[in-house]
């Protein structure tokens, strides 16, 4: 089986082909360009280099979000449209649960981050036992105090690794805790469409059905609950004045 | 925090000017100030001194307007159709930070979300018809 997977969902950008489990291409850059005006270079080119073409392709994975809005939408359409011409099956993955998928062979607590400004992030817990990946709750926007108390909680004498690219102040935020924290290395710390295909590969394997490229949707994170009643509050007390 | 006074649309368009003819390439400026008041004549002083004198308008139903070919990227904004930071994240407006210059109109609308750093012009009426007060911060 030959997988197309594709991630825009942040600054970086990159695309990969897997067939039957092994990772046959990837291109992965992590600049400020436009990724509507890369990713589908992108593609073409690998698709080139690897001597494939997209009849080849028995599965179009992508990484659908959490992330910026604009690149979620560029990765998600290019991912429809490629897939809709013939037919071919789909598959969404969550951005951070596809990160986790990073550090797949070390044993760990994987704490995927994404900064989503004014000291949120989006925010997934994972723990990596033999090899697998098992989720340890939902995707979230999440202030990076509250995820400090949180993991100040739990996860004793467990190593936790940070990915994505609220690493660095996730890390400057838990610094001062008494636990094993520690930034994934340059090369594995952002999301990645090699990882989106390991998790659609997964996900394939225990029974997941793909999906028409027609039912492919963008997943963005509505505010945070505590968010949410602070701005209802700051309007109640605008009213009151 | 400086004042200026304005006594008419050149005025503004030159005050506009000289605010733009320090700026690095990436700041936000926030605008403030009512209906009619001069923010998109502001905004037209401020994008000619860039290098971009043609087709500047009020992005009212785009939400953002981009200007290229002049010293820096310019995205002009217009928040007021904006209600909530679910709006706001859906204009694509964190992705545009850090890439050009932000301008945006009706930043009333935005205000727990305008970053820290962003210059604050605030343009309200003065004495007579024409007169205005831009006040920068």
């Amino acid at each position: 089986m030959l997988i197309l997977s594709i991630d825009s969902s942040a600054t970086a950008a990159s695309v990969a082909l897997m067939e039957d489990s092994k990772l046959i291409g990837e291109f992965f850059v992590n600049t400020d360009f436009t990724h509507s005006r890369t990713l589908a270079p992108m593609i073409d080119n690998l698709l080139n280099v690897t001597g494939k073409s997209v009849a080849d392709i028995d599965l179009v994975a992508v990484s659908n979000g959490p992330g910026s809005f604009t690149g979620v939408r560029i990765g998600v359409s290019v991912a429809k449209g490629i897939a809709f011409p013939d037919d071919l099956p789909c598959m969404a993955v969550s951005t951070l649960e596809a990160m986790a998928y990073n550090l797949v062979l070390t044993d760990c607590i994987v704490c995927a981050v994404m900064d989503a400004r004014r000291n949120q992030v989006y925010n997934a817990m994972f723990s990596i036992e033999y090899g697998e990946v098992h989720r340890l709750c939902e995707d979230r926007a999440i202030s990076l105090e509250e995820l400090k108390a949180e993991i100040s909680q739990q996860y004793e004498g467990k190593r936790i690794i940070l990915v994505g690219d609220g690493s660095t102040i996730t890390m400057r935020e838990l610094m001062d805790l008494p636990k094993s924290v520690e930034m994934a290395p340059e090369a594995l710390r952002f999301q990645r469409a090699s990882s989106v295909a390991l998790c659609a590969q997964s996900r394939i394997n225990s029974g997941e059905v793909p999906k028409k490229s027609a039912e492919l949707l963008p997943s963005y994170l509505r505010l945070s609950q505590a968010e949410r009643e602070r701005k209802e509050k700051q309007l109640a007390d605008n009213k009151s004045e | 925090m400086k004042e200026y006074l304005s006594r008419s649309l050149e005025d503004t368009e030159r005050i506009a000017r000289e605010i733009a003819s320090a700026l690095k390439g990436n700041e936000v400026i926030a605008m403030f100030g009512g209906l009619g008041v001069g923010k998109t004549t502001f905004t037209r002083g401020f994008c000619a001194e860039l290098g971009f004198e043609d087709g500047v308008h009020s992005p009212t139903f785009a939400i953002v307007n981009e200007y290229h070919g002049g010293k820096f990227p310019i995205y002009h904004f217009d928040m007021y159709r904006v209600m909530d930071e679910d709006d706001l994240y859906s204009t694509g407006f964190y992705d545009y930070l850090g890439k050009g210059i932000l301008i945006i109109e009706w930043s009333e609308n935005i205000i727990d979300f305008i970053p820290e750093d962003a210059i604050h012009i605030e343009i309200s009426r003065g004495e007579d018809e024409t007169a205005r007060i831009i006040t920068r911060k």
